[in-house]
């Protein structure tokens, strides 16, 4: 039989504990609103960027531009490859930050030289992992990359395509990815891959049936070349932060069921313990009682 | 009844305009441009500037910050970082980013701070302008 006095204290340290699990929830939660508001109000924009890039792409005569340029003259294991990952920037939101680190982790080991590879890591808890990293592959964490996932904004999502564009044009990238959450319903999120640069138009413009699409040229002003320079940054942006908003979203919506699950099974905890702390109580007084009788009778 | 044409306007955080249109008048790198039902397909960048469209014979006036607009024969699609009605737009805040940008420019900067402020400024400078133009 447990000791009373420890089974008081174990009660005490879990009441003191769901009362954080209980306002990290309140806390989710609230953000998540916040979080889903502005998730809402950017999917549109999202969805119809996607849409009208492929038909404008559709209708874009060939051009030389810088980036389209798949550079196929560097071999497969020369190419020098950047991920955009994002990340929490805090734990105790149940499985999302491993999931994340872990799909980073399968894509990074497809690459044949880890030397080539550089993580762009979004919020706190990744970079830190792949930092400390005490793995025979380490790969490049760029240290100079900070930006937090809270409340994304579209001029840090601007500050990042800018970085990466600018890293691209100087051929210190010769391939962009992002890495973050996507979420498939409320309860449901995965982790995804987008190609980001050189801008792909393998899959567009291609009929069903896998021809060449004949479509009516459109005019560009004040010439193709200039209005994709300009275009395929916006493209970028945009990008860049509708993954934020949505990983953001993903985040909340995970913490707040982990805090939710916590919460439960603190209670169940407290309902348990107190249970074995009544018997336990019981058992004390009787014993008590017994002695006390045994007592009585002996003195007769 | 004049001949229409579908229009989106649509801006990051919201849907501006879905509609039908009957003319059209962006702000493109280098001029004005009017866009009529019909037109030829054209793609072309927007630098922050005003924006015009007539609905039911009445113009519509709005203020866009970068942006990309796609025109088709039956429809157009505008899309852009911030669109606003020239009654949303916050005097005193776009007064505050324009003090703060020339601030900026007086200062060393590095090319790209440069060209950062330089953006801040013309963002700013066309909201002001836009308000003034409708207000005053």
């Amino acid at each position: 039989m447990a000791n009373i006095r420890e089974i008081r204290e174990r009660i005490a340290s879990i009441k003191q504990i769901l009362k954080i699990t209980n306002a990290m929830y309140l806390m989710a939660s609230s953000k998540l609103k916040k979080a889903r508001k502005s998730l809402e109000s950017t999917e549109p924009y999202f969805h119809k960027l996607q849409s009208t890039i492929e038909s404008v792409l559709e209708h874009t005569p060939h051009t030389r531009q810088l980036y389209f340029d798949r550079r196929s003259d560097i071999p497969e294991e020369k190419r020098k490859k950047g991920y955009i990952v994002i990340t929490a920037d805090k734990g105790l939101c149940g499985s999302y930050n491993h999931n994340v680190l872990k799909y980073t982790e399968q894509e990074i080991a497809k690459v044949a030289d880890p030397d080539n590879c550089r993580l762009f890591v979004i919020g706190q808890v990744g970079r830190m992992y792949f930092q400390n990293r005490k793995n025979s592959r380490k790969v490049s964490v760029d240290s100079e990359f900070l930006y937090t996932t809270q409340n994304p904004t579209l001029y840090r999502a601007r500050e990042i395509a800018e970085l990466l564009l600018e890293k691209f044009e100087k051929r210190e990238l010769d391939e962009v990815y992002l890495i973050y959450t996507d979420m498939i319903n409320s309860n449901q999120f995965e982790p995804k891959t987008v190609q980001l640069l050189p801008f792909s138009r393998r899959h567009w413009g291609i009929a069903p049936d896998g021809t060449l699409k004949k479509l009516p040229k459109a005019s560009f002003l004040p010439s193709p070349e200039e209005v994709m320079s300009y275009l395929i940054p916006q493209y970028a942006k945009g990008i860049i932060y509708g993954a934020m908003v949505e990983a953001f979203c993903c985040e909340q919506q995970s913490r707040m069921t982990a805090m939710d699950a916590a919460s439960t099974s603190a209670k169940d905890m407290i309902h348990d313990l107190s249970l074995m702390y009544n018997r336990a109580r019981q058992a004390a007084i009787t014993q008590e009682i017994t002695e006390v009788c045994g007592g009585a009778q002996a003195q007769d | 009844m004049a001949k229409t044409f579908h229009l989106d306007i649509i801006s990051t955080d919201r849907i501006f305009y879905e509609g039908e249109c009957e003319h059209l008048v962006i702000t493109a790198i280098d001029g004005l441009l009017g866009i009529l039902p019909g037109h030829e397909a054209l793609v072309t960048a927007l630098p922050p500037g005003e924006l015009k469209y007539m609905v039911n014979g009445r113009w519509r006036y709005a203020a866009i910050s970068e942006g990309f607009i796609q025109v088709m024969p039956e429809f157009a699609v505008i899309l852009a970082d911030s669109c606003e009605l020239p009654e949303e737009i916050d005097i005193k805040r776009a007064e505050e980013a324009r003090q703060r940008a020339e601030e900026k420019l007086r200062q060393k900067q590095s090319i790209v701070e440069y060209y950062h402020t330089q953006a801040a400024l013309n963002r700013a400078m066309n909201r002001l302008k836009i308000s003034k133009k409708h207000f005053e």
